[in-house]
């Protein structure tokens, strides 16, 4: 586009050059840590060292250590795993959706909330992967016949088209989030002074020049990963909901579950891109390219799929009744009513009326506010996917079955890991890779800028 | 610059005989459509007749409907590209009322028994009759639901629907007119747009799922399915789409619409291919999960359609033609800048999304007792002759070109 | 003649667009351009093709989705098959809804993967690559034109950078 609404409120402020653009991206990458990054670098590690303890007790003695029993064998195992996943979509949805969508204010996230993805699907790698029991055993999930005899796995089975999506989700978004990185790593390269860093960089970028050519195939690659990541979005939360709704669950069972547990990923993966993002602007002053616009953006695409997520509450407990199935209606009841009322009414509250908050302006632009729903939302989805997995199985179809779920230490411990291993990585990331992608920025300035654009008659 | 569309005579000519044939084909079809099927005696009141009415009605009021919605979310999204088309979105719009005024109808002569459509309107379904003296047809299904079709109750929602969506598009109609006149100073009137918009989207997010139910799920009344709605607003959305390219490559090529950039042709193919694909995906999940799990209560809907009533070749050819032609077709850039192709794969999936919809109505009302014949074929024409008319004529009212606009400029130098 | 290589640094995509129109016009090949981003509308100015990575991954995509559907086609219908769910695998076809999803993701595997290592392959962009930009600034804020031109020219080019808002010109 050549030419911008004057209605369009400027993305980059400040009177920034190209030069000031990498200055103030790349200072992280060149000064030093301050305290506070050092503080929570240091909680985060601890809390992950914590989680590597509960996981290798978990290896050495079996998931009997947790807290999962003969009904309710699925847990916070699963819960975790999908929240994770779910956190893990808004990364690529920022990258691939808004870019085809031509929305030029996510350039100052993107980069960010790529990362962010990565790690989200490392987190719920860990879950999936030590589920299986005997983790030694997982390469059992790949297309290779059954204990190398006859039978090959089955594909058939939803869990096996899991590890398929889960695979080349995180193995796309990788390729996606690095190929973005290539050219910021060589603005890095050529700005190092030390000759080792300036060594790993130089690797780390691969040699980038910047030639003409090379740009238009990066931006070729880019357009086409996008257009192949955005259906590749949809289809990894749509396959893990089928892990559910291909069951003959009652409350599991519904065919609106995968464009659900769509929205609802995107929902608090952008939630928890808003948590990072508030922190980080802060943290590095990245005020000029974060703007409230920005976080206001965010906010309206949480309002949106938070309404989406409760048309999907309404439309199950409508369709409970509608059926006229009883067991379907029980499945509601116990939900609301049941001994994890409380679960339920938490992801009510947190999921479905607190982002209607935000239609309000002065709390959708309060960035305090906006940090707090944030994670309100996240304690939410969290919330749902227990709701869908620990009501459901400690109420099935025999009562003898019937039982509670408890958690143990080991599975707040590994979550809680996961958590710090999570946030040790997104610091690591912080401080040493550029952190917003700034060949892309410095693409918008001139139409986006807001010195550019008070100036009359710019193109 | 030819700013202001004229609606020729020779077009309302067409117009004129496709409401002809479509008239011709009213009462052929009612006539013809008198025997009843032995397996439907005493439910068959002209149903074939009366199901492609139903078919007709919603499949152009869907059109327009989604059309609105669409119109919404340019406002709400504050997107730019397609202001250059907006004039041609709100003549699709325009025929909202007329639509919502045919389905209406329908419902009402359903209600009055001139039709047996909606099975749930038959009292003696859900009536249990006295313990000496039980009611046969009693239907406990349909008796367990009937809460919720009460009379009051559904033509209350109904009504509410239709005005409420009515008003959305008359409000956006004619403040869109009121720009063009008296100017928009600070752009006060386009903020009060989006305001209207995202009311609209909400109240629309909700009530095009309960419409879907109502109107199209309760054919099957012993059948329920979660996805229904979003599955129905695609199919509606889509079909909107492919009318908003196809009217502007055609005013395009009749040297309208010259400011419509190439890159605006291309962003419409581009938005043809993705809803195409949401369609599709929606569509394949709802089928594939109720075929994986195979609960009698629900797979009926699928058996009924492809093994018990026959419809193998119109339900397969609906989803795989809507699904990989525009998916081959409008895969690469040169094809969505291409009118010829535009225009080919438009009309071919056009076509098909209206066999979607009869595919989703004709198994419920007049199960194994269907034919593509003339009563289809006319109905549709005199159908479309409204549905053209309608928007020609809206086109034709105001000038092409929206004047005023934020974001005009923008969509003008359109490139990509 | 000598041939020599001259380097015309600019400040502004604008202006080195515009520089590169007079050059093109003046019958001077470009022969390289560096830039710290995408400068749109600078290929067809200096001759570079559109690229057809698009046409590449559309290939490897295909491949994917011919080899996942090979691969249970084989292990589910031919080599073993199995009745799971009360769905007998007698022939692809009647189980193909639960085929579809990994010949989906292998698919979109195959494509993006197979694309972007053909554009690391092509741009030759790999760990250990030394970069070939002439300046270390072109990664910050410099726009480089690289040309390379007969002695006789240097004095007109020269001017015409210049002209055109070149901040810098180098010999090398």
């Amino acid at each position: 586009m050549h030419q911008e609404s004057e209605i369009r409120k400027p993305l980059i402020v400040g009177n920034k050059s190209y030069k000031d653009i990498t200055d103030d991206i790349i200072r992280p990458v060149q000064g030093k840590a301050n305290k506070y990054w050092w503080i929570v670098f240091t909680l985060a590690a601890v809390t992950f060292t914590w989680g590597l303890v509960c996981l290798c007790y978990t290896i050495g003695t079996g998931i009997g250590v947790w807290g999962s029993n003969n009904g309710v064998d699925w847990a916070w195992d699963i819960t975790n795993f999908v929240w994770w996943i779910g956190i893990g979509h808004a990364g690529t949805l920022i990258s691939a959706v808004l870019l085809l969508f031509r929305q030029k204010w996510r350039m100052a996230i993107n980069r960010s909330a790529e990362a962010m993805t990565i790690f989200a699907v490392m987190c719920a790698a860990i879950f999936v992967t030590m589920h299986t029991g005997r983790p030694w055993l997982d390469y059992w999930l790949f297309p290779l016949p059954n204990q190398f005899g006859s039978l090959w796995i089955n594909f058939n089975s939803p869990l096996v088209w899991d590890v398929f999506a889960v695979s080349t989700y995180f193995s796309v978004s990788l390729v996606f989030w690095y190929t973005g990185l290539i050219p910021d790593f060589a603005t890095i390269r050529d700005r190092m002074t030390k000759p080792l860093a300036r060594k790993i960089y130089s690797l780390l970028s691969f040699g980038w020049s910047g030639r003409a050519k090379d740009w238009t195939r990066f931006e070729e690659v880019a357009l086409v990963l996008a257009g192949l990541s955005t259906p590749l979005v949809f289809s990894v939360h749509s396959i893990v909901s089928t892990d559910f709704a291909t069951a003959v669950l009652p409350g599991w069972h519904a065919t609106i579950f995968p464009p659900y547990f769509v929205a609802g990923a995107v929902f608090s993966g952008f939630a928890m891109v808003q948590t990072l993002i508030l922190i980080m602007r802060k943290v590095f002053s990245l005020e000029s390219y974060i703007q409230v616009k920005h976080v206001e953006y965010m906010n309206i695409v949480i309002i949106i799929t938070g309404t989406l997520v409760g048309v999907a509450y309404l439309t199950e407990l409508f369709m409970s009744w509608y059926s006229g199935v009883e067991w379907e209606q029980y499945a509601f009841i116990n939900r609301a009513t049941g001994p994890y009322w409380w679960a339920y009414a938490l992801m009510m509250t947190c999921n479905v009326v607190s982002p209607q908050l935000f239609w309000f302006k002065k709390i959708r632009t309060s960035l305090v506010f906006t940090f707090i729903l944030s994670i309100v939302v996240n304690i939410g989805m969290w919330f749902e996917r227990f709701v869908i997995i620990v009501p459901t199985l400690c109420r099935t179809y025999l009562p003898s079955t019937w039982n509670m779920y408890h958690p143990t230490f080991v599975d707040i411990g590994i979550f809680v890991g996961t958590i710090g291993m999570f946030f040790t990585f997104f610091l690591l990331f912080a401080r040493f890779f550029p952190v917003i992608a700034q060949s892309e920025l410095k693409s918008i300035l001139k139409l986006s800028g807001s010195e550019y654009k008070n100036k009359p008659g710019h193109e | 610059m030819n700013q202001t569309f004229t609606f020729t005579d020779k077009a309302k000519r067409l117009c004129y005989l496709l409401m002809g044939i479509g008239f011709i084909g009213l009462i052929w079809g009612y006539v013809r459509d008198s025997n009843v099927p032995a397996d439907m005696a005493g439910h068959y009141n002209h149903n074939r007749f009366w199901a492609n009415m139903l078919v007709n009605s919603f499949f152009f009021m869907g059109i327009s409907l989604a059309g609105t919605f669409f119109l919404a979310l340019q406002y709400a999204a504050e997107a730019g590209w397609a202001t250059t088309v907006k004039r041609v979105m709100e003549a699709v719009t325009c025929y909202l009322p007329v639509g919502l005024g045919l389905m209406v109808l329908m419902l009402v002569l359903g209600e009055f028994k001139a039709h047996n459509l909606y099975e749930w309107m038959n009292s003696d379904l859900f009536t249990k009759g006295t313990l000496d003296k039980p009611n046969p047809l009693f239907d406990e299904k349909v008796a367990h639901n009937h809460s919720y079709f009460k009379l009051p109750f559904f033509f209350a929602r109904t009504l509410g629907y239709v005005l409420v969506w009515g008003a959305f598009q008359r409000l956006f109609r004619r403040r869109s007119l009121e720009v063009d006149l008296n100017g928009d100073a600070n752009h006060i009137v386009h903020f009060k747009n989006v305001k209207s918009a995202a009311i609209f989207l909400v109240f629309f997010g909700f009530t095009s799922s309960t419409m879907s139910w109502d109107w199209l799920m309760s054919l099957d009344v012993r059948w329920a399915s979660t996805m229904f709605g979003w599955y129905t607003f695609s199919g509606m959305w889509i079909s909107s789409l492919i009318t908003i390219t196809l009217l502007t490559v055609w005013l395009k090529k009749n040297g309208y619409l010259e400011e419509v950039q190439e890159s605006t042709i291309h962003d419409l193919g581009k938005w043809m291919f993705a809803v195409s694909f949401l369609w599709s995906y929606l569509y394949f999940m709802q089928f594939m999960l109720i075929w994986y799990t195979n609960v009698p209560e629900e797979v009926s809907y699928f058996y009924d359609r492809i093994h018990e009533f026959g419809y193998r070749w119109t339900v397969w050819p609906a989803f795989f033609v809507n699904f990989a032609f525009p998916m081959i077709m409008l895969m690469s850039r040169d094809a969505k800048r291409n009118y010829g192709f535009l225009v080919i794969v438009g009309c071919c999936i056009f076509l098909f999304h209206w066999l979607d919809v009869f595919n989703m109505v004709m198994p419920a009302t007049v199960h194994a007792h269907w034919r593509l014949g003339i009563t289809e074929v006319t109905l549709f024409l005199g159908f479309l002759g409204l549905f053209l008319y309608v928007v020609l004529n809206n086109l034709a009212k105001a000038p092409l070109m929206v004047k005023n606009h934020p974001f005009l400029e923008e969509s003008k130098h359109l490139h990509i | 003649m000598n041939k020599i290589t001259l380097h015309g640094i600019y400040d502004d995509d604008q202006q080195l667009k515009e520089g590169a129109i007079k050059i093109v016009g003046m019958g001077i090949h470009v022969k390289e351009v560096f830039s710290p981003f995408p400068v749109h509308g600078i290929d067809p100015i200096i001759g570079v093709k559109r690229t057809r990575l698009a046409i590449c991954a559309f290939i490897y995509g295909l491949t994917g989705m011919s080899l996942a559907t090979w691969m249970m086609w084989y292990m589910m219908v031919t080599d073993w098959p199995t009745e799971i769910g009360g769905k007998p695998n007698f022939s692809y076809l009647l189980n193909v809804p639960a085929f579809i999803p990994i010949t989906f993701e292998s698919t979109v595997l195959c494509a993006a993967h197979g694309m972007a290592i053909t554009f690391f392959l092509r741009s030759w962009l790999m760990p250990g690559v030394k970069a070939k930009n002439p300046d270390p600034r072109t990664t910050d804020n410099k726009f480089l034109m690289l040309l390379e031109i007969n002695q006789g020219d240097q004095s007109k080019v020269e001017a015409a950078l210049r002209e055109t808002g070149a901040s810098e010109i180098h010999v090398c």
